[in-house]
């Protein structure tokens, strides 16, 4: 019997799988899901987009990054040790860290005014596992991390509601 | 918990933020930067006689910080004027379209008048949706080959 969830082969008639712990029957399972819910348990994060965040060091100034920010767009800037993610600045930290107090600040690192560690997602995980980190830990950007720690892109918000859109308007009952 | 997920029928009475920061047009920037700060909002709204005017967002905020602007300025200056609002007895899924066609993380919601009620914000409808999701969910690894370490005693 192949565990529909890790893909393991396990023995014919065990109730859960070896190998993630997975129900492997189908008495649990709740009414025929959504379009929406289908997809977001099927697809991967690459189905996202995943953006090329805009990377800046730890020692950049903070004004520095401001400037970046509004000049790409951008609420979020991943702080990079190489292309090692140390922790991401937003939107939010520059309201809550600087505030008013923005240009008595500006030449101070951003390392000082950073959220970190990032939380980070795999590659390969799913779409409703994006969905879940971002709804427990009030993210809004999530880095993509590849297996060796890299920078991989990076997920926003914005890249989930497009998805969640076009999966309503792609199916009869979403 | 496990109903299904009807993002065409439910609707943003579900998800509302209730009890918005309203400030007048002539407000100085600088109070609405610490008031966003304080209460830990992402926005406020700008009202005339009760009824929304504009919007002020944290994305306003970071290019005013990135610009060094004058914070004495009123507030209207500043502000997104006539904002896309919606009504609470309009659909997730309708609040989850016009925020992907916008690029909007949050939108204020007005009663019938005009008057501001809240805000349906992007992670309030993260947060619907996590709540709809089957239980199965919660159990699935991150991803495909990422196993349990070991299988829990019964």
């Amino acid at each position: 019997m192949i565990c529909p969830c890790c893909g393991a082969d396990n023995l014919d008639g065990v109730d859960d799988c070896a190998e993630c712990g997975q129900s492997l029957s189908d008495a649990h399972l709740p009414d025929p899901p959504t379009v929406v819910e289908q997809s977001l348990l099927a697809d991967h994060v690459p189905v996202l987009a995943p953006q090329t965040p805009v990377v800046v060091a730890a020692d950049t100034p903070v004004r520095d990054v401001l400037r970046a920010m509004v000049d790409a767009g951008t609420g979020c800037v991943v702080v990079a040790d190489g292309n090692r993610p140390v922790g991401v600045f937003s939107e939010r930290d520059a309201l809550v860290r600087l505030n008013t107090e923005a240009p008595a600040l500006g030449g101070r690192p951003v390392s000082g005014f950073m959220t970190a560690p990032p939380e980070t997602l795999e590659p390969d995980a799913k779409v409703a596992f994006a969905v879940q980190r971002m709804a427990v830990g009030g993210y809004r950007h999530i880095p993509i991390v590849g297996a060796g720690g890299e920078l991989a892109g990076i997920v926003s918000v914005r890249d989930i509601l497009r998805y969640l859109a076009e999966k309503m308007g792609g199916g009869p009952a979403a | 918990m496990g109903s299904r997920l009807s993002l065409n029928t439910e609707t943003l009475q579900q998800v509302v933020t209730l009890d918005p920061i309203c400030l007048d047009p002539r407000t100085p920037v600088r109070e609405a930067f610490e008031r966003m700060k304080e209460q830990q909002r992402g926005a406020v709204l700008i009202c005339r006689e009760g009824r929304l005017t504009g919007i002020f967002t944290e994305r306003d905020a970071l290019a005013l910080m990135a610009d060094a602007v004058d914070l004495s300025l009123p507030i209207e200056r500043v502000m997104t004027p006539d904002p896309v609002a919606l009504s609470e007895r309009d659909t997730v899924g309708a609040a989850i379209t016009r925020m992907a066609q916008g690029g909007y993380r949050r939108l204020p919601i007005v009663d019938a008048d005009g008057r501001p009620v809240g805000f349906v914000k992007v992670g309030s409808i993260l947060h619907f949706l996590v709540d709809h999701f089957p239980a199965t969910v919660y159990n699935l690894p991150p991803a495909p080959h990422h196993s349990t370490v070991a299988r829990e005693g019964a």
